[in-house]
């Protein structure tokens, strides 16, 4: 036999040593693991779609010599094992709390702010050509009704004050300040408002851009800002309707949207930039239907250490609705089906519809109609129209094909148009090419 | 397919260890070899003939070797032929693009980049059967008469990919005959979790801040140096723990595969890193390249000269790219400064200040290792530096910091041989004390062992950087 090289630098260890008891314990239980973990992936039944993760999972790939070759085939066995692994969700909880013990104030872009918050950081869209191109182009097309932009900064910018200290997206806030006259193009990292006032910028004088920012800030109380800022001449009437805000989370804990009161605080931007009288939120019916709603975020770390949020819902008693989905008529904006399910969220203007009319008795047809163009931030929004229009119009321009221009010329009783988008997911959002 | 995932872990290796102890004495080995041929085809199923074509030559070369035996022209012959096609074929698949980008820049003409896919572990096995046919003409080791024996040794998986560089000099005998028993798979398991855990809780969460950092823009001097530091860490652990799993793998075959990182970063020279960083690499250059030009016993030209040959084609074997004939040409200069100039100075300095020196380099080097496009390189360097427009610290140094911390020190203490060193004290303590600790041992291990599995299912995508060379 040849000589060994031993070096007692090394784990290597003699071989005439005995294996002690614990290691061999430890071994053969790591061992023992990974065998119930490979039996029970192959005995489990798979599933298509993870409802935790909000995906479809991958699924077995098809042989081909092709696959095999350019390496797709192992790709796909890999990612289908990984998908379906035995108490997957289980573990995918286990990394994110093990970084989470271990100090990690970011975890896979979301960062774990104050008050168990967990808040996307922000990217800044590379699309912000085309999406400004888009919108002038449904704001010219429109005949005869007035054109209005929100666009909605999501909750890294409102809650800024909560996210870590030092993290990257709070201080190139703080570089960029909210009223600063600093140039663009110098910062260390984009950051939501300058995409915002540079939208406006190019926006302005098409549409009516509403500043959402500012009383979104308002209503957060954030760096003394208040409520001239936002609303202007309006500022005392508003200030009024904001105090019922006061103190309630604008943005859910553990999903991207925005909460019922942060849409109520979007919809008094709206108002006063349309010169309407907001009716007050204490005149609404308010329930609260769900405290097990765990969003988008929550899916991506897994982690039950962060808990829930409740979904507050705003009712008034006078509506007499019609809420027509194309296949489907229901006396509600609220589709309470899904709070059975995982992503709650979706009991807005139940989910993704191509098209819905929404029309309301209560209010007189002189009253006009208002048509939206959006993503999923309005659907928690338009509960608030409901009062000052007869009809309102909502397209998803992912699914409505067509033209909502074309649509909205066809019908004179349209007097508003209001283009909703947020800020956190422009680049993701596939409806955007469908607006003309 | 990689060891640290899925398919390998739950899958590949217990139906393959199972039939492996299933079958009796030789039949381990046809087993070893269809489980190594289904391991690369797994990556590289097109490539897989190139190895086999590779391994049949100097197969080959070897037996007519010992047929000329005594007929020195006819035997030097074989070897030549055996080393132009393994060493031919190495240029080709690895050297060709970058050959003919130099050709390009140096010439009016402008010749297309064939665009040839690297396959994998060429370097590791090319290296490996050279060795092979040296060593029978140099009479070190006996030519193989079983193809399939010597073919099992060179698609042998646990070191087909990343190493590390077996020599069939230390393997000849465990082909025929080798202990396979219980102990070896315990042992073997154990070291094979330690590198895995390494590997995933450590190369791979260090190794995501070196990828913030990398094209960070705006960042400060010290958090560009903690950036090279991750760098360094990160490759440290990753390829310390493909070894550490080789290593463990071949334990529970019954093979022994020589130790290939000796906590390199604990080294307290440059010359000290590289008796401890990759020794079967540096080993390999030293026998077949390094002593065969004459070494160090020539004259000091001469010696020059054969370090910087050395060192080119140590660089260069890492990638077909300058920054790693860079790379090698810096270490090769240190290491030459060293044995000339400053060596003895730095052994008589503090401990402390030996390691700062030797680390502060390593780092150094590895940063012109990691950028393998001289222009990110050139616009990383200068961040290094602190000047008027690029201060020492900013908020930057301390988020990165900070969320990193953990991993960056336990990395950094990890470097350095406490685990044997705690071994040994564990031996003097009392066995109340010794049950005690062993067990919170176990305990944390298993711990570590369901953290590692939960980042396999989460990121399910995590490359060995070793597989590039």
């Amino acid at each position: 036999m040849e000589k060994k090289t031993k070096d007692n630098t090394t784990e290597n260890i003699t071989e005439n040593e005995k294996v002690s008891v614990t290691k061999r314990v430890t071994v053969y239980l790591i061992a023992a693991m990974i065998l119930v973990f490979a039996f029970s992936f192959l005995v489990t039944e798979k599933k298509d779609f993870s409802e935790s993760e909000n995906r479809k999972l991958a699924s077995w790939p098809e042989f081909s010599f092709a696959a095999l070759r350019s390496g797709s085939l192992t790709e796909g066995v890999k990612s289908y094992v990984s998908d379906h692994f035995p108490k997957r969700d289980e573990l995918l909880g286990i990394a994110s709390g093990a970084k989470r013990l271990a100090g990690q104030k970011e975890l896979g872009g979301v960062y774990l702010a104050e008050d168990g918050y967990l808040i996307n950081a922000y990217e800044a869209p590379k699309n912000v050509e085309k999406d400004i191109a888009q919108w002038s182009k449904l704001a010219e097309k429109v005949e005869h009704a007035h054109v209005s932009l929100m666009l909605v900064p999501t909750a890294v910018s409102i809650y800024k004050d909560k996210l870590p200290a030092n993290a990257p997206d709070r201080v190139a806030q703080e570089m960029y300040g909210l009223k600063s006259e600093r140039p663009m193009g110098e910062l260390p990292a984009a950051v939501q408002q300058q995409t915002i006032d540079r939208i406006y910028g190019e926006i302005q004088g098409k549409a009516d851009c509403i500043n959402a920012s500012a009383a979104l800030h308002a209503a957060a109380g954030g760096e003394g800002r208040d409520a001239s800022d936002a609303y202007g001449d309006m500022a005392p009437v508003m200030e009024g309707m904001m105090s019922s805000v006061n103190g309630e989370a604008l943005f859910y804990r553990t999903d991207h949207h925005w909460t019922t009161d942060g849409a109520y605080v979007g919809y008094l931007a709206f108002c006063a930039s349309e010169g309407l009288a907001p009716v007050p939120l204490s005149e609404y019916a308010c329930e609260t239907v769900t405290k097990d709603f765990q969003g988008t975020i929550y899916s991506k770390l897994n982690d039950p250490y962060f808990g829930s949020d409740e979904i507050v819902l705003y009712s008034d008693p006078s509506w007499q609705l019609t809420v027509d989905y194309g296949d489907a008529q229901s006396d509600s904006p609220y589709d309470l089906n899904y709070l059975e399910k995982r992503d709650k969220y979706s009991l807005f203007l139940s989910n993704q519809r191509s098209f819905i009319t929404i029309t309301n008795d209560a209010v007189e047809e002189e009253a006009g109609a208002i048509a939206l163009v959006k993503d999923s931030y309005a659907n928690s929004f338009v509960p608030f129209l409901l009062n000052h229009y007869h009809t309102v119009y909502i397209f998803d321009t992912r699914y409505y094909k067509g033209g909502p221009s074309k649509f909205i010329n066809e019908h004179p009783e349209i007097s508003e148009v209001l283009i909703l988008y947020n800020l956190g997911t422009l680049d993701q959002d596939t409806g955007i090419g469908g607006i003309y | 397919m990689v060891f640290s995932s899925i398919p390998f872990l739950f899958f590949f290796l217990p139906v393959f260890l199972i039939l492996y102890y299933a079958f009796p004495g030789r039949a381990k080995n046809v087993v070893l070899l269809v489980f190594s041929l289904l391991f690369y085809a797994w990556g590289e199923p097109v490539y897989i003939f190139l190895m086999l074509f590779s391994s049949l030559v100097d197969y080959l070369d070897g037996l007519l070797q010992e047929r000329f035996e005594g007929q020195k022209g006819k035997k030097r012959l074989c070897l030549i032929i055996a080393l132009a096609i393994n060493l031919g074929l190495l240029a080709f698949f690895k050297y060709a693009d970058f050959a003919v980008g130099i050709f390009n820049s140096l010439t009016p003409w402008d010749a297309k980049l064939p665009g040839i896919a690297l396959p994998i572990g060429i370097s590791f096995y090319t290296f490996q059967t050279v060795s092979y046919s040296i060593d029978v003409y140099k009479g070190k080791v006996r030519a193989e008469k079983n193809y399939f024996d010597y073919l099992c040794y060179v698609s042998m998986f646990p070191q087909l990919i990343a190493g590390p560089i077996v020599r069939f000099s230390s393997v000849q005998a465990e082909l025929k005959e080798r202990k396979v028993n219980e102990s070896g798979f315990v042992r073997g398991f154990h070291r094979f979790l330690l590198g895995l855990m390494r590997k995933l809780l450590l190369a791979d969460q260090i190794g995501a801040l070196w990828d913030i950092l990398r094209t960070a823009p705006g960042i400060s001097a010290l958090t560009a140096w903690l950036g090279l530091l991750s760098f360094t860490l990160q490759l440290y652990y990753d390829f310390s723990a493909y070894s550490d799993m080789a290593i463990g793998l071949g334990m529970m075959l019954g093979f022994h595969f020589p130790e290939n990182f000796l906590y390199p970063l604990s080294a307290t020279s440059i010359t000290d890193f590289w008796r401890k960083w990759h020794v079967s690499l540096s080993t390999w250059f030293r026998d077949y390249v390094y002593i065969p030009l004459g070494g160090n016993r020539v004259g000091v030209a001469k010696h020059l000269r054969n370090m910087f040959v050395v060192w080119f084609l140590t660089g260069l074997w890492h990638g077909a790219s300058w920054n790693f004939v860079l790379w090698g040409l810096f270490h090769g200069t240190l290491l030459a400064l060293e044995k000339y100039i400053w060596g003895r100075h730095v052994e008589r300095l503090p401990k402390l200040f030996q390691h700062l020196y030797a680390l502060i380099i390593v780092v150094l080097g590895f940063g012109i290792f990691t950028f393998d496009n001289l222009g990110e390189l050139a616009a990383y360097f200068p961040k290094l530096v602190c000047a008027a427009h690029n201060p020492l610290i900013g908020k930057e140094l301390f988020w990165y910091g900070g969320n990193y911390l953990p991993f960056l020190l336990a990395g950094l203490i990890l470097a350095f041989p406490v685990y044997p060193k705690v071994q040994e004290l564990l031996k003097k303590a009392n066995s109340y004390r010794r049950g005690l600790i062993s067990v919170c041992g176990a305990l944390v291990m298993l711990a570590l062992f369901i953290a590692a599995v939960a980042c396999m299912v989460q990121d399910s995508y995590s490359p060995f950087l070793y597989f590039r060379f």
